[in-house]
């Protein structure tokens, strides 16, 4: 079979991207992006003259050959019908991200703040790109139909999503999964195995198979459909059974995608917490990370903590089905005992290891200093990124030595003194003495000028961490467009009858306790 | 996972191009990989 269309369409999307950066280059965009940036100043600018001309030309190139050259059925063939595909959910992916969600602010903000909220309807319901990418996603699948020429490339989602998630490894500091991992342990060991046991309880209390309470568990209690397809041999689940609770699992995570965020808005979450209850609440990885982002989509923050949780609970998986496997035999006296460790080796999720390993070689120093905290880190050096011209003048070390006297805590009193010694901060526990005391307002405005500097002296921005930030936020707004355009209706109406009951009570128990979970013991910040 | 597959792909499923969720995850470490070396190498 010949998979390639011959088709103008991927030449035409590359052909838009080109316009789109010809029409930002030049100046021609200005007013409509002035009037998307309102009083501030439009976000995407640099984006705007840059991705859609790599990406144009590429497109352009790749879709002059699908519709002229002759194709013939290779790998080759199979592989590059894809590309149209992609493009197709990059143009989709830019478009929303640059012009239809900035659009949507402005309207939302034209009628005004929402009674007592405070806030605008955009913020209320999460209506940001990613949102509104898979909505886009959602409409185009189940109203249009995806073009024959696209149907290839939408499977490339998850591919986008699994990578992004892979490289998230490279955003983590020791110090920050220091504070998150504990917590995330607990969190999530209590979760998991809470609900695995309420589905097998459920389960037998309202008589289902024992393969389908299995795989439900693993489904419901895991990480969705990795767990479902990695505990199937183990509980011997027949392929409706794994399919309903697939079914299930995608039914109650896009409804989760869309309603966490506005809980979340509602109740004032932070970062931190939100990404917690997400990385609990949820159930399937490419959602979690949906509602993450949704809930913040110009940082990656919230992100970053829930996928440590979502992570966390992957690496769970291996007693999970240790667990189900002796509780199925157990049940069926008839069943054929499977080789666990064999299942756990062919069906653990590769790419969680991968994760690992990209924060492994992170911890290791070679993307940014390993004591970076979200991509910032301290370096008083000038191999580190110190310019000597940042070293304090006579005269400020003057003014500060004249007020030092007003300062009683000893640890800032310490950090204070090296401070004028060295006329730099000396190390990171002297910048957060530092940081303290100008939060404290102890010293005139003046002397807290002059210690911000000082601060800013030796806080740099790992440029490579920036640069993967803006890698991953577009690999996830790519696998999130291509998600939406799987969710059909016919995959919906897959959760059916009793997995879906059970699906739903142990979803939802796990959703509003591990919410008060979260309300009651993560902090504001990490 | 033949549950998500669908007659219209002969190869793969209706979630990936891959036959298996193993030969994805060894793509996206891949592609991870490339990328950041592209990274490590121009920033």
């Amino acid at each position: 079979m010949v998979y390639t269309k011959k088709s103008p369409a991927l030449f035409i999307i590359g052909v838009i991207m080109l316009a789109i950066w010809f029409l930002a280059s030049n100046g021609m965009l200005d007013p409509y992006i002035e009037h998307l940036a309102g009083s501030k100043k439009y976000k995407y600018g640099s984006e705007l003259t840059s991705i859609p001309l790599y990406f144009g030309i590429i497109a352009a190139a790749i879709g002059l050959w699908q519709w002229f050259g002759s194709h013939k059925e290779s790998h080759w063939d199979y592989y590059s019908s894809t590309i149209a595909g992609g493009m197709f959910i990059l143009l989709i992916a830019m478009l929303v991200r640059w012009f239809i969600a900035p659009e949507i602010a402005v309207i939302s903000m034209s009628m005004g703040k929402i009674g007592d909220t405070g806030k605008y309807i955009h913020k209320l319901l999460g209506l940001n790109y990613v949102v509104l990418g898979i909505v886009t996603g959602i409409v185009i699948v189940n109203v249009f139909k995806i073009p024959d020429w696209a149907q290839n490339g939408v499977r490339l989602s998850r591919l986008g999503l699994k990578t992004g998630v892979i490289l998230l490894g490279t955003l983590y500091s020791a110090a920050e999964l220091k504070n998150l991992g504990g917590l995330s342990i607990v969190m999530i060991g209590f979760f998991v195995l809470g609900s695995v046991g309420m589905v097998l309880w459920m389960g037998a209390r309202r008589n289902i198979p024992n393969s389908m309470g299995g795989v439900l568990s693993a489904g419901m209690g895991v990480c969705g459909v990795s767990a479902t397809v990695a505990s199937a041999p183990v509980v011997q689940a027949k392929s409706v059974e794994i399919a309903y609770t697939i079914g299930t699992i995608l039914l109650w995570g896009v409804g989760c995608m869309f309603v966490f965020p506005i809980i979340g808005q509602t109740l004032g979450m932070s970062y931190v917490q939100f990404g917690a209850w997400a990385g609990t609440g949820i159930l399937n990885s490419a959602q979690v990370a949906g509602a993450a982002l949704a809930y913040q989509p110009d940082g990656i923050e919230t992100l970053k903590v829930a996928e440590i949780f979502n992570i966390t609970r992957v690496l769970v998986l291996p007693i999970i089905v240790l667990w189900l496997a002796m509780w199925y035999v157990k049940r069926e006296e008839h069943a054929t005992s499977v080789n666990v460790g064999e299942v756990i080796f062919a069906k653990f999720p590769l790419f969680v290891l991968g994760f690992i390993l990209l924060f492994a070689l992170s911890t290791t120093g070679i993307f940014a200093p390993a004591n970076h905290y979200k991509g910032k880190y301290f370096g008083n050096t000038v191999e580190q990124g110190f310019k000597e011209s940042k070293l304090l003048k006579d005269e400020q070390i003057a003014l500060l030595q004249s007020e030092a006297d007003k300062v009683q805590r000893v640890d800032r009193k310490a950090a204070l003194q090296r401070l004028l010694e060295n006329r730099k901060i000396m190390s990171i526990d002297d910048d957060t003495a530092i940081r303290g005391l100008i939060n404290a307002k102890v010293m005139s405005k003046k002397a807290n000028k002059i210690m911000k500097k000082a601060h800013k002296a030796v806080r740099h921005t790992a440029k490579k961490i920036k640069a993967f930030r803006k890698w991953i936020t577009w690999l996830f707004a790519f696998g999130l467009v291509g998600l939406g355009m799987q969710i059909t209706i016919g995959s919906m109406k897959q959760a059916g009858g009793q997995p879906a009951v059970i699906g739903g009570v142990v979803g939802l128990t796990k959703a509003v306790l591990s919410l008060v979970v979260v309300l009651m013991l993560v902090s504001e910040t990490i | 996972m033949s549950e998500d597959e669908k007659p219209t792909f002969d190869r793969g499923s209706a979630l990936s191009i891959f036959g298996s969720d193993r030969k994805e995850d060894l793509m996206a470490l891949l592609f991870a990989l490339v990328l950041a070396f592209f990274v490590y190498i121009n920033y």
